[in-house]
């Protein structure tokens, strides 16, 4: 009865054995206790005993063969008796183990230069991966691997042990660890993508690490450095840590040692606003003009608002609202203003769809409130409360988040005391009007009588591309025209 | 039209003017006085040429210890002087040579920096006027003169180290006003040719900015050797001879045949047009960047005149960032292991974090220090003598500091520097092999004793 015998796992972290010597060779007889091969870990030398009697029907590997654990190495039976079935690479082997064949590895020149030299790209084995195969007989690969296979039998021996995650070769892992490559960012030049060890050979040359920036790479694999700062480009300790030269800087005077800023990466809506922003300064033709609209009849009506709503008569409607009230009203008039700009065409809205700014902990967030022409005062008041709202809370529907959903905005900075300013259009709206504090200007109050009256700055940014400085002019007047004469039932 | 124009000749400008040179470009440097500026003419080297001389004579007298008889051994001050002329003549020629290899076009005169625009820099000397697309200032540093009352410089008595270096007979006294490196220096050198030196400083401690402990025992040393310490003692008149301090909440006074006046050195940033260009400062020095940048494009400043680190190595390096990145490459200055030495005898050595810096930086460390006589060398030739070596390691065991009294620790701290910039860990030292028997050898004792 033919019995294979197969190359040992000599431990958790073995993947596979060089054959040092073979004692016995095919045909030699075989008695129990006999040594049939000498085999080498990284760590150590082991001598394998025969289990049986016999002959030695066939080994299948020669002296310097690097072979994976668990594999057949030789045969022993009874002279006559075939040891072709258990030869590794055959359909159907037997194997001493529950593992899949490993394809044939050619012979010692092949295999001694997998020791020291580079592997050759190997070419897959065809047919399923051996994780998924793992604890059956699976059906051989068609053909045997091309030239090259001293990658294979790592391959195949790296398979065997799930806890090696895919993609690299146990080989690659241990170089890289020693030579503290961060692996994660290689592109691997194996069968698969897997990285191999010159992958890791060709990192380790090109950047240049210190002793101490792969020590801590190594105990923190999230630190990585852009670039190097230290002898000749070197990737130091300090430019893990901070990400930039430790240096002088040219604001103190005093070298920068990392310790007077933090890099803060950007957060995604950071990110979002800042592609919008600098888009719309780059891809239109904006700019502002500032004019002034008469606060006073909407300062009464907020006072009675705020009467009424201590007399629980009313909801609370700001002054904001009434304002965006007015503009809503303007841009009926002036429909060329409640329009996107579409590079050759102008998309002109029959309903007005108000984006209101509304500033967040988390940054400028502009929801819209759609079909805004459509509502009363307190209805646009409570609607616009239940927007910002849900901004804050993080709870508002991104559609309606898009500078597309709306047709026109309105930015209120009166709350925090600006005065004038330019804000920038959410492309591709055609214009943004800015509100500003209301301070106290001089007016002819008619008689030769000069007071003070509450103004209110009005700055409306428009792209010059769809409207022209007097239509604009005649745009933003008429929201001061709607001010002045707001009126709605309290 | 120049590529590069530097005002000054020091080790920051001739050497940015050898490497520019070298590569190609068309280069103008201007020196008012020497080549070779401070360094060359009235510093390091006439120094460090005294100090030879001085430390042969303190051998010569002690030597008997080493079964050397030398009997009515003497000195020679004029010819110590004589050669240490000699000497910096033969380095200036040679700096003069560089110049002339590297086709740096040197003029002799006094710069002004007279304007900007997108023509150059346009900077006249003399009669001529000169215009160059980037400019380094290059024009060091002065010795400070404090304002204390009765301190004229025009009185023989008082000197700074210039003065000291053109002497023509040993002072029988001398009070040395400031404890720094130069200071120390120069109490070394007339300590050893019989000077009763008295040394009046205003901080707590000599040395101070380099290790703390190594400092103690520097002064604990040249105490022994007749030099007298008055620390904390703030100079508040000199009249005549005398110069008076408070120490303690007393008044106390000293006199000195002479009095050297070396209480550190000021950036020269007046009297070449700086401010036409509108060039800032930070401090008393020209404000740079680790390219050695002003606020002014294509101007920049190294060496002494940053008022940063002063030191001729650091300025030397300094000009080379400056025209390594004139020329395409990507260059910055560090000063995380920049070496000071104190060429006394004993010499006092370090590079990089000292104890006290690394505890006001808040940086972990772990401190091995080892006394000199662990290495055979130095037993076999310092005898009797003490000495200390420091190292400092990081968290993860990166070298941070490394501190050596004793000699020659001005010869062996480089490769402390080269362990530092290239963050190398004890483990990379240990497999460094050191010749046996060296006093280098110290230092990997002290690795080992991790």
């Amino acid at each position: 009865m033919a019995v294979p015998v197969i190359m040992p796992r000599q431990g958790q972290s073995v993947e596979s054995c060089i054959i040092s010597e073979i004692r016995k060779k095919k045909g030699d007889n075989v008695a129990v206790g006999d040594i049939l091969f000498v085999y080498e870990t990284d760590k150590a030398t082991f001598e394998e005993e025969a289990k049986t009697d016999g002959i030695m029907l066939d080994v299948f590997f020669s002296e310097g063969d690097e072979v994976p654990v668990l594999t057949n190495v030789c045969v022993i039976g009874a002279a006559g008796e075939s040891a072709g079935e258990f030869r590794p690479g055959n359909a159907g082997a037997t194997q001493g183990a529950v593992v899949q064949d490993a394809p044939e590895v050619k012979n010692a020149q092949a295999a001694t230069e997998t020791r020291g030299g580079k592997p050759e790209a190997s070419v897959s084995p065809e047919g399923k991966p051996l994780s998924e195969t793992k604890g059956k007989q699976a059906s051989e690969p068609e053909g045997k691997p091309a030239v090259g296979q001293e990658e294979a039998p790592r391959d195949l021996a790296a398979t065997l042990k799930t806890e090696i995650a895919p993609g690299i070769s146990p080989r690659a892992r241990e170089l890289a660890d020693r030579k503290g490559v961060d692996t994660s960012r290689l592109q691997g030049s194996g069968p698969q993508g897997r990285i191999i060890e010159r992958d890791v050979l060709a990192a380790a040359e090109a950047a240049k690490t210190s002793p101490l920036a792969r020590r801590m790479m190594k105990d923190d694999p999230s630190l990585s450095a852009a670039r190097g700062t230290g002898l000749a480009g070197m990737v130091t300790g300090r430019d893990l840590k901070t990400g930039t030269a430790a240096g002088r800087d040219i604001n103190s005077g005093m070298p920068a040692g990392g310790s007077d800023f933090e890099i803060k990466p950007l957060t995604t809506i950071r990110k979002l606003i800042a592609k919008a922003m600098y888009q719309s300064l780059q891809n239109s033709a904006q700019l502002t003009h500032h004019l002034g609209a008469d606060a006073r009849r909407m300062t009464a009506l907020r006072k009675k608002v705020k009467k009424a709503v201590e007399e629980g008569r009313s909801a609370d409607i700001t002054l904001n609202d009434m304002i965006c009230y007015a503009t809503i009203a303007a841009l009926k008039k002036f429909p060329q203003a409640n329009a996107h700009f579409l590079g050759d065409s102008v998309k002109l809205f029959s309903k007005v769809h108000l984006g209101v700014a509304v500033d967040t902990e988390r940054g400028l967030m502009v929801p819209v409130v759609r079909n805004a022409d459509s509502l009363s005062i307190s209805e646009l008041s409570g609607k616009i409360r239940e927007i910002a709202t849900a901004c804050r809370k993080g709870s508002i529907d991104p559609e309606l988040l898009s500078s597309e959903a709306a047709s026109f905005t309105v930015s209120n900075l009166g709350n925090y005391g600006v005065e004038i300013f330019t804000p920038v259009i959410n492309l591709p709206q055609v214009g943004i009007l800015g509100v500003n504090t209301i301070v106290l200007r001089p007016k002819d109050l008619g008689d030769g009588t000069i007071g003070f009256v509450p103004y209110l700055g009005l700055s409306l940014t428009y792209d010059h591309r769809a409207i022209d400085g007097g239509e604009a002019t005649r745009f933003v007047k008429q929201v001061a025209i709607e001010i002045e004469n707001l009126d709605f039932e309290i | 039209m120049y590529d590069l124009a530097i005002i000054g000749g020091g080790p920051a400008g001739y050497v940015a003017a050898e490497r520019a040179g070298g590569k190609g470009l068309r280069v103008v440097l201007f020196e008012k006085k020497d080549l070779g500026g401070v360094c060359l003419n009235v510093g390091c080297i006439p120094t460090k040429t005294l100090l030879y001389s001085a430390k042969l004579y303190d051998h010569a007298l002690h030597s008997e210890k080493y079964g050397v008889k030398a009997s009515e051994v003497t000195f020679d001050f004029p010819k110590m002087m004589a050669r240490k002329n000699k000497v910096v003549k033969k380095m200036v020629l040679g700096v003069s040579a560089k110049m002339k290899e590297n086709n740096v076009e040197v003029v002799r005169g006094e710069a002004m920096i007279l304007s900007r625009s997108s023509a150059g820099i346009k900077i006249s000397s003399g009669e001529n006027e000169y215009t160059a697309k980037n400019l380094l200032i290059a024009t060091g540093s002065e010795s400070f003169i404090p304002r204390i009352p009765g301190l004229d410089m025009s009185d023989d008595t008082i000197m700074t180290s210039t003065e000291a270096l053109a002497l023509s007979e040993v002072p029988q006294s001398l009070v040395i006003v400031g404890g720094g490196v130069i200071g120390m220096e120069f109490a070394s050198f007339f300590n050893s040719l019989g000077t009763k030196v008295t040394v009046v400083e205003m901080l707590d401690e000599v040395l101070t900015g380099m290790d703390r402990e190594l400092c103690v025992m520097f002064r604990e040393i040249y105490a022994k050797k007749g030099v007298e310490f008055n620390l904390s003692s703030k100079v508040t008149a000199i009249k005549g001879h005398d110069v008076v301090f408070e120490k303690g909440g007393e008044t106390l006074t000293v006199t000195g045949d002479k009095i050297l006046i070396s209480v550190g050195r000021a950036p020269v940033t007046r009297g070449f047009g700086l401010e036409n260009i509108g060039v800032e400062l930070a401090g008393r020095g020209i404000k740079v960047d680790d390219r050695m940048r002003t606020n002014i494009p294509n101007v920049y400043a190294a060496g002494d005149v940053t008022g940063f680190s002063m030191l001729a190595h650091t300025a030397s390096r300094e000009g080379e960032v400056v025209v390594n990145n004139l020329t395409g490459g990507n260059d910055r200055m560090r000063y995380n292991a920049i070496p000071g030495v104190v060429y006394t005898n004993p010499e006092v050595s370090g590079t990089g974090l000292t104890e006290e810096a690394a505890k006001e930086k808040k940086t972990e460390y772990r401190v091995v220090s080892l006394p000199m006589t662990y290495s055979g060398r130095f037993v076999a030739e310092n005898e009797g003598g003490t000495g200390l070596c420091k190292v400092l390691v990081g968290t993860k065991d990166e070298v941070l500091g490394v501190h050596m009294l004793g000699n020659p620790s001005s010869e062996m701290i480089y490769g402390a520097c080269l362990a530092i910039e290239s963050e190398m860990t004890l483990k990379e030292l240990q497999e460094v092999v050191f010749p046996h028997p060296t006093v280098s050898e110290i230092f990997r004792e002290t690795i080992f004793t991790f």
